[in-house]
């Protein structure tokens, strides 16, 4: 809101013509110092702030410590579908950061286009990144066309967590501290139903209200889990409505404690024992763990239909598109890269699981609780469809979340959710890829 | 300068106030000298490159396929774009909604702040108080506004179910149900700039002469036949400027929904220039976006005009 203040305008000026006298003395006595650092050094694009920021900084000042000549200037913009807008201005400016953390799921909107660089997984190896090290899932999601055009660092599941001592008493936990097996929607309401009267808690609570991605997890991995038709390569969707309309069915059972509640709100009730489970993304971790420390279980989504799946993302490095590379820069930039993604233990402390299966394996990353109870999710991740307009922070989930929201708030059926979200599936199939 | 001052000059001037006093004004307008460009050329400057390049840059691209990304640029589709637009039905939906919270916002700014500045004008204790905080919401940044209310609106925890349910009603989900988000909106919207209305009322009630309320008092008028008979419509003017100005400013809305509930409910409150930002930003398609804003230009000054109308008619 804030407008552009004359005496602002005044400043800026000033500041403009100061640095314009200061340059061309500088260019005077022929050593401009800061500009040739800042030519060497990697320009990195992240979204991480809050305790994933902070962890990226330690990563990156490690790395920088056991490189020797490794500078790395990092540049923290806003999680969110703006991020995504400055991206693809950079990058089509052809003047973009050497590196960028991307959602894998929005690889499908930018490679075809020219938006990226291929990575080069020799050099990568020659500095002991080894493709095949990496979580198999997200590797093949990063190729196109056959070429590798991201580098997985985590992958960012939808999970669930509990608080131990009331889920034991409830009888939901089995000897060794596992979630018991929940053998269908209809056995789920009834354990649920169990666990609200034995505890006289609310049942688990799902924050979606007014979210632009929640929903659309929570429909995603139900949906996955049923392994029905979501076909979106074709002129129009071809998906199985009806199983669809079930699914939205059991949503809104699930979510029936929390029809109205948004992220916080539902964040805030498990935190403060109002209820028991919560259906999440992991990166809550932290908040849950200061809340609840020991008592704190977690798990993949639990299999409720057919088979195994969760909805999750990834964040990986990408090349955004440069007019003309200095090859020793690029292969700083692989350096650096190979680096960071080898660090994965310490990034998993945030909650993260780590593409770098090394690191997954690790007797550190056992010892990390709940982190290691829900890297199982790793194993069942379910990506958005890889069409140009869905993926984290697009348009294309805002579209799903809000066609949801009145069903799981209760003010419209599951079947017109359905309706809805088909008929916005295809406007935007409908529509050409900008990219 | 001195050139304006010449004798020759100031005969013709002269010569010319035998006509109409407009054409006068109009001739010293068309003169102004070069010290005057020279004073206007850095608004003319900013003007002309941050609204009047943008503007036709915008009009081209709206008949383009051009694309944030780059691609497509300069692709000439004739209407293609408009033609879209007018069988979009996100930019009905979308303009609709605008329009549903223009109508449900300019009424109570109008008529709130009215109410506000005759409260505080006739009579009551320590007008600068009331004045100073009717006023202050106005002078919020909209982050502000947002994190106030997003917590009174809060479902659970908020200030304004917790009212509601100590008097045994039933909380209401006031940025998540589609009935009620729209109202929500309109709520912060009055809190938030009500302040501004107000103030100009206020100046236009102090505006008008003491010798017509002694007049009509003269003539045995009470209080309330003052207020029908002098300060109302006195206050004709200050109404259709504050109404116009309304509308334009409710037309644009979009960053306290943006802040409030991105849209949602199931679009419920997504507005026109929302729709424009999520096309051209987030989905890349500028030229497609650019046309949806051309068609809502297009509307705003058919409106403008007609209110005008309207108003002018009124006046005479």
């Amino acid at each position: 809101m804030s407008g552009l203040s004359r005496r602002g305008l005044l400043r800026g000026a000033v500041y403009g013509a100061g640095a314009a006298v200061s340059a061309s003395a500088l260019s005077g006595c022929g050593s401009i110092a800061g500009s040739v650092a800042s030519a060497d050094e990697i320009q990195y694009w992240t979204l991480f702030t809050g305790p994933d920021g902070e962890l990226m900084k330690t990563m990156t000042r490690n790395v920088e410590r056991r490189v020797p000549d490794l500078k790395v200037r990092t540049t923290v913009l806003d999680w969110g579908p703006p991020y995504y807008t400055k991206l693809a201005m950079a990058s089509a400016g052809g003047r973009s950061p050497d590196v960028a953390i991307m959602h894998l799921t929005r690889l499908a909107g930018y490679a075809p286009g020219g938006l990226l660089d291929p990575w080069d997984t020799d050099l990568l190896a020659e500095f002991g990144l080894k493709q095949d090290d990496l979580n198999k899932t997200l590797v093949k999601r990063s190729l196109y066309e056959g070429t590798p055009y991201a580098i997985p660092l985590d992958t960012h599941p939808f999970v669930v967590f509990f608080d131990r001592d009331v889920m034991d008493k409830a009888g939901l936990l089995t000897g060794d501290g596992q979630l018991v097996p929940f053998e269908s929607p209809k056995h789920t309401m009834e354990l649920m139903d169990k666990l609200r009267k034995d505890t006289r808690k609310l049942g688990p609570v799902f924050g979606h209200a007014n979210d632009a991605a929640m929903g659309w997890r929570m429909f995603w991995t139900l949906f996955s889990q049923t392994g029905a038709t979501f076909d979106l390569t074709g002129e129009r969707a071809e998906i199985d409505e009806d199983t669809a309309v079930e699914v939205v069915r059991f949503m809104t059972d699930l979510a029936r404690d929390s029809r109205t509640m948004d992220v916080q709100t539902a964040i805030a009730a498990f935190a403060n024992g109002r209820s028991p489970m919560i259906f999440s993304g992991e990166w809550d971790m932290a908040t849950y763990k200061t809340a609840l420390g020991d008592r704190l279980g977690g798990a993949p989504i639990p299999t409720f239909y057919d088979r195994p799946a969760g909805a999750s993302d990834s964040h990986a490095l990408v090349l955004p598109h440069q007019d003309n590379p200095d090859p020793e820069h690029r292969r700083r930039t692989h350096q650096f890269v190979a680096e960071l993604v080898k660090s994965g233990l310490t990034w998993a402390s945030a909650g993260h699981i780590p593409a770098y299966t090394p690191a997954v394996s690790s007797a550190g990353y056992a010892k990390l609780r709940p982190q290691s109870e829900y890297a199982g999710a790793a194993k069942q991740l379910v990506l958005d469809p890889p069409v140009w307009f869905a993926g984290s922070g697009s348009d294309f989930q805002t579209r799903m979340c809000q066609a949801l929201d009145p069903a799981l708030g209760g003010s419209s059926s599951p079947a017109s959710a359905v309706r809805t979200m088909v008929s916005q599936i295809n406007t935007l199939m409908a529509q050409p890829n900008p990219a | 300068m001195a050139s304006l001052s010449t004798p020759a000059r100031r005969a013709a001037a002269g010569s010319r106030r035998a006509g109409s006093r407009w054409s006068a004004a109009m001739d010293r307008r068309r003169s102004p000298g070069g010290a005057g460009w020279l004073f206007a050329t850095p608004f003319l400057v900013f003007f002309t490159l941050f609204l009047l390049v943008p503007i036709g840059i915008g009009l081209w691209m709206s008949f383009t396929d051009a694309s944030l990304t780059g691609h497509g640029d300069g692709v000439f589709v004739g209407l293609d774009n408009y033609t879209e637009a007018f069988g979009d039905s996100q930019v009905w939906q979308t303009l609709g909604n605008t329009v549903w919270f223009t109508v449900l916002t300019t009424v109570p700014l109008v008529i709130v702040a009215l109410v506000m500045a005759l409260l505080v004008y006739t009579g009551m204790p320590g007008q600068w108080l009331w004045r100073l905080a009717f006023f202050a919401s106005h002078l919020l940044p909209v982050a502000v506004v947002y994190q106030i209310w997003s917590m009174l609106f809060q479902p659970d925890r908020g200030m304004l179910n917790s009212v509601l349910q100590t008097f045994g009603m039933d909380g209401i989900a006031w940025l998540t149900d589609e009935k009620y988000a729209m109202w929500s909106i309109g709520l912060v919207t009055l809190w938030w700039t009500v302040g501004f209305n107000f103030l100009l009322y206020l100046a236009a009630l102090q505006a008008i002469p003491d010798h017509l309320y002694e007049a009509a008092a003269l003539d045995g008028a009470g209080a309330w036949r003052r207020l029908w008979s002098v300060t109302l419509p006195q206050l004709r003017r200050t109404t259709a400027l504050i109404a116009v100005l309304q509308v334009m400013a409710s037309l644009k809305v979009f960053d306290q929904i943006y802040l409030l509930t991105k849209g949602g409910p199931n679009g419920a409150t997504r507005p026109i220039l929302e729709y424009i930002y999520d096309t051209g930003f987030t989905n890349y398609r500028l030229g497609y976006a650019s046309a949806v804003s051309y068609v809502f230009f297009g509307i705003i000054i058919i409106l403008s005009l007609a209110q005008l109308k309207i108003f002018s008619r009124r006046e005479d």
